[in-house]
């Protein structure tokens, strides 16, 4: 049995808005396993972010964790006070931020910001022995080591990017999270980037959860993907059984929404309406507005997350589509 | 390929209509955001009150208050032996040493207090957005030598000039007023507009406008100016702060020639001797307080104009 | 020394280890900038001084005839004086050698005060004012900047508003009348410190022959500087250390100068210490005035800046990074947020002149305000146009001063 590195377990969590609570994230479960790298894909706004926030327990004041386990190798998190928090912080599990411009404070060094998650978490280490281990992350990721000494700015997006990875993989986490990570770079850098990762990952045989919109770059990188729409999970299976057997209604529009290249031409399919109201979601199943399957048991009841055989988890009263 | 319905009706509204009604629309939802800030509020509250002041000491003085013994510059009350005197039934904040009653005093300035806030703003306004609108625009030497003027004027602080000037020259409030007002205008104010202006002379309206023949004048004064004026108008608040602040100082110090103010009631009370003393705190504290009271006023309205403006400020 | 332009990194390890060249090129470029600034600092007080010599010029009247106010004296001998004192010759020359002589140190004879030079009024009272303008300016902004980031970093509660009401209130209040509420508190109502005034003349009375004020006072600066000079020395050498080493080090780098500066007061300058105890009597109210004015924007500012800057997302990263809540504060934040309120500094500098001038006038403290303010009272033109050169360049200074600090705080700036 692989060990679990990560454990979510019905995680719920709500932010408190002035016209009430908004259920980013509600009754997910999944897991994740020692070196393993998987997927998380949805739209704007279903709450792919809001996991990534709560695994680290990253949250604004007017966020909240109501219900749910997070055990980071087999400790739940989720009881644990901020301060207790920050030594599984970076060391356990870290994180690669969406738009890393700004993910760097423009007032210090590369190095120095790099240095002092090291110091803060591994201090056992002598400054030769931290200074050789950030040259050798530089060239991990594909930067010169000799520009560590730079500011932020003097960096390009794609450096930069690649030194937010590099400060992700500092302190040896046994899990990272990559929220979107080359979304604005251009698709040249982004290429050479995601091919990084990707050695990276099997070369440190690092679980990773990779957060993005764009389910190509998720096909290149995760083993499995997570499909997640309005704060759910709605479907989660090995990337092949995703792309080829997709079994949610909404995971079946996510698939043909993309237009392949070979095979013949054919119209691409939408889907109608938008995406819920996270105020007032959907009663019953969240997508049933939406979705061209639905029957009346979709509008009263939401569907139980259980495997519909060979590992392959989905929330669907109509699971492919049938009736 | 769908048609148009032919029964589609084409309305007609002018252009000014059209203007005014989205001018109506955004003055309707900055006034929603200004409103959510409370300080706002109280700024603006605090300058109607001083609005009704101002207002009410006409209506006083024709009605109320014979002219002899009330007017503010001339007044006397024979009827009370000694003067200062405390506040009494007859004068609510009590006379100042020459006999004067205080609260009209007080009442009288108010209006020079906002002409002098108004005129000042106006012309540092003006000025201002003349000189950040064209430094910006025209760039080169026109931009070198109007900075370099900008720099003199940030060089000395206000309060040191207008002393020195008091001592050149015969300074009444209109003086003051346009003297606060060209400093204002040639100084730091000049800078943020120009910045504003070099935001806006990039954006794509103004080279098409340009493309399609505008002037040079036109694109400035009809194009560029209506964008910056929301930031002018913020600055103007703390110009009006300024002014009245400025004036007061120099009435304290004597060194103006202004018949009745807020600060020149100060004056009179250190020039009779009656500062320090406790007793007589009318003299004082009434004056110092509306100055304190108006120019935080105004300074209040800026800052909530500054989330207007600046939305990045708003609280979310 | 070159490793004062980037953050402090352990002890042993050398800065610009790798790349020399790069820095050698970063402290030419300061030099360049320090250069340009000052060329352009000199441009514009040259510039000043032409507006306010012509200005000044454009007055009727001239010593000439304040010398022969005498109705007895013949008209000739008014001419002959002019004359003598070269003031029948052009404007435009009279300009130049009015520039000359202010740049080798000479700016006329005040008229009020006749017949001193304005040059030796001004530099007696220019120390006094410097003493005031700098220790309310450092102590308002570090105020400023503590209170402000730690008031935005607690969000909500009393504290908050009622902080925000006190910074506004000191922002907005009518200056004069704040001094005059302080002299009442503290001199008249707790009777704790003296009204007004440098020093008290009665005590002077028996003062030994020679003694003058102005030694003393400059006595005292010199001390202040010496063990100001040691703090801030021990504390950069101590920032490289440990944590454990550094706090010790702060400890020894504050304890160490006040240990001299109570020695030196009380057993070396015997003779003189209780006349340098009256001066310090005198020095408290006007500073604590004019700090509290320049605090209030300061706190406001920093606290706006704050909030804004724990919306980036450098903090976020911070906080994952697992660092404690202060770190997260205090380094990253608060250090961005600096950023704009020294910026801000630039503008407050004139306001902190201005409220030095109403300060000295309020207090009698006969500083360079309060001498600009008489000046102008008796329309003294020579002493008041001298006063408010050097306070424009006192002003330049700082603008520098601030302008190259920022360079420092901010690397953006510097590796363009």
């Amino acid at each position: 049995m692989t060990e679990k590195v990560l454990a979510v377990n019905d995680l719920t969590m709500h932010y408190m808005t002035r016209k009430g609570p908004v259920f980013a994230v509600d009754g997910v479960t999944f897991h994740v396993d020692r070196g393993e790298a998987i997927g998380l894909v949805g739209e704007s706004g279903c709450g792919k972010t809001s996991i990534a926030i709560s695994l680290l327990k990253l949250l604004p004041n007017n966020a909240k964790i109501l219900n749910g386990e997070i055990r980071i190798n087999d400790t739940d998190v989720v009881p644990l006070t901020d301060n207790e928090m920050n030594k599984y912080r970076w060391k356990d599990i870290s994180m690669v931020f969406q738009a890393a411009m700004n993910s760097m404070n423009p007032v210090y060094t590369v190095e120095e910001q790099i240095l002092e998650a090291m110091r803060e978490h591994m201090p056992q280490l002598s400054d030769k022995e931290m200074d050789e281990k950030i040259d050798h992350l530089f060239t991990l990721v594909g930067l010169d080591p000799t520009l560590k000494d730079q500011y932020p700015h003097q960096y390009s997006g794609g450096m930069r990017q690649r030194a937010v990875i590099a400060m992700a993989l500092s302190c040896d986490p046994d899990i990272i999270i990559a929220d979107e990570p080359t979304t604005a770079l251009d698709v040249i850098v982004q290429d050479a980037i995601l091919k990084r990762v990707r050695e990276i990952q099997e070369k440190l045989n690092m679980a990773m959860i990779y957060i993005s919109h764009d389910i190509a770059v998720i096909a290149e990188v995760s083993k499995r993907v997570g499909v997640m729409y309005a704060g759910k999970l709605v479907e989660m299976a090995s990337t092949e059984a995703i792309f080829h057997r997709p079994v949610h209604p909404y995971t079946m529009a996510l698939m043909s929404s993309f237009p392949s290249i070979v095979g013949e031409k054919a119209d691409l399919v939408t889907l109608a309406g938008e995406p819920p109201d996270l105020l007032n979601p959907p009663s019953g199943c969240r997508f049933h507005p939406r979705c061209p399957y639905a029957t009346e048991i979709c509008h009263e009841q939401e569907p139980e997350f259980r495997d519909h055989g060979a590992d392959h988890f989905a929330a669907c009263w109509h699971p492919g589509g049938e009736k | 390929m769908s048609t148009l319905s032919s029964s589609a009706e084409i309305i007609y509204v002018p252009l000014w209509r059209v203007r005014l009604r989205l001018f109506w629309r955004s003055v309707k939802t900055n006034w929603a955001t200004f409103t959510e800030n409370p300080i706002g509020l109280l700024g603006l509250g605090l300058i109607i009150f001083f609005g009704l002041f101002a207002l009410a000491h006409p209506i006083l003085m024709n009605t109320a208050w014979e002219r002899k013994v009330y007017d503010p510059v001339n007044g006397f009350d024979i009827e009370i032996p000694f003067h200062p005197s405390p506040p009494s039934a007859k004068h609510l904040l009590g006379t100042d040493p020459m006999g004067r009653d205080v609260l009209s005093q007080l009442m009288f300035s108010t209006r020079f207090e906002f002409a002098l806030g108004m005129i000042s703003a106006l012309v540092t306004v003006l000025i201002a957005t003349t000189i950040g609108a064209v430094s910006a625009y025209y760039g080169g030497v026109i931009d070198v030598i109007l900075m370099r003027v900008v720099d003199l004027v940030i060089m000395v602080p206000f309060l040191p000039i207008l002393i020195v000037m008091s001592a050149l020259m015969h300074v009444g409030m209109l003086e003051l007023a346009l003297v606060i007002g060209i400093l204002s205008g040639f100084g730091g104010t000049a800078i943020v507009i120009k910045s504003q202006a070099l935001t806006v002379k990039v954006k794509p309206y103004i080279e098409a406008a340009r493309i399609s023949g505008g002037g040079d004048f036109h694109i400035i004064f009809t194009h560029m100016v209506p964008n910056l004026l929301p930031i002018a108008l913020l600055y103007m608040m703390f110009v009006v702060t300024s002014a009245i602040f400025s004036e007061a100082v120099l009435s304290f110090f004597g060194l103006t020639e202004i018949d009745m103010s807020w600060g020149l009631m100060i004056n009179t009370t250190q020039v009779f001797g009656y500062l320090m003393r406790f007793d007589t705190w009318y003299l004082l504290i009434p004056a110092s307080l509306a100055i304190t009271l108006l120019c935080a006023a105004f300074y209040l309205v800026g800052r909530a104009l500054d989330e207007v403006v600046n939305p990045r400020l708003r609280e979310r | 020394m070159v490793c004062v332009f980037r953050t402090p990194l352990r002890i042993g390890e050398g800065c610009g280890v790798q790349s020399t060249q790069k820095f050698e090129g970063d402290n030419k470029n300061m030099w360049k900038f320090l250069g340009k600034r000052l060329l352009q600092m000199f441009i514009t007080l040259l510039m000043f001084q032409t507006v306010t010599y012509f200005l000044m010029d454009a007055q009727p009247g001239d010593i000439a005839d304040l010398l022969t106010m005498n109705p007895d004296i013949p008209p000739a001998e008014r001419d002959r004086i002019r004359q003598d004192l070269g003031l029948d010759r052009p404007p435009v020359e009279r300009f130049f050698k009015y520039v000359g002589n202010f740049y080798r140190g000479d700016m006329g004879v005040s008229f009020s005060q006749f017949p001193r030079p304005v040059t030796e009024i001004i530099f007696e009272r220019l120390p006094r004012t410097l003493v005031l303008f700098l220790t309310a300016s450092v102590i308002s902004f570090w105020a400023g900047y503590v209170s402000g980031k730690v008031l935005a970093w607690k969000r909500g509660g009393a504290l908050e508003y009622s902080s925000t009401l006190v910074g506004v209130i000191l922002y907005t209040v009518f200056t004069p009348w704040f001094a005059l509420m302080m002299i009442w508190l503290f001199a008249v109502y707790l009777d704790w410190l003296p009204p007004g005034k440098f020093l008290d003349p009665i005590i002077w009375l028996d003062a030994p022959e020679g003694l003058h004020a102005n030694n003393v006072f400059l006595r005292m600066i010199w001390s202040a500087l010496i063990a100001s000079g040691v703090l801030v020395a021990g504390l950069v050498f101590t920032a490289r250390l440990s944590t454990q080493l550094r706090r010790l080090g702060r400890w020894i780098s504050f304890i160490v100068p006040m240990i001299g500066l109570f020695v030196y007061w009380r057993f070396v300058a015997v003779g003189f210490n209780s006349y340098a105890w009256d001066i310090l009597q005198h020095l408290v109210l006007p500073v604590l005035t004019v700090t509290l004015i320049a605090y209030g924007g300061t706190m406001l500012l920093m606290r706006t800046s704050m909030l804004e800057t724990l919306r980036e997302d450098y903090i976020l990263t911070a906080r994952a990074k697992g660092l404690s809540e202060k770190v997260v504060r205090d380094k990253h934040a608060a250090r961005n947020a600096l950023l704009p309120v020294w910026t801000g500094l630039v503008f407050s500098i004139g306001g902190s002149v201005s409220g030095g001038i109403i300060t000295e006038t309020v207090f009698s403290w006969p500083g360079l305000g309060l001498t600009l303010l008489t000046a102008a009272q008796v329309e003294d033109i020579p002493l008041a146009m001298g006063a408010l050169t050097i306070t424009g360049l006192l002003t330049l200074v700082s603008h520098l001063v601030a302008d190259v600090g920022y360079a420092f705080l901010d690397p953006r700036i510097r590796y363009n």
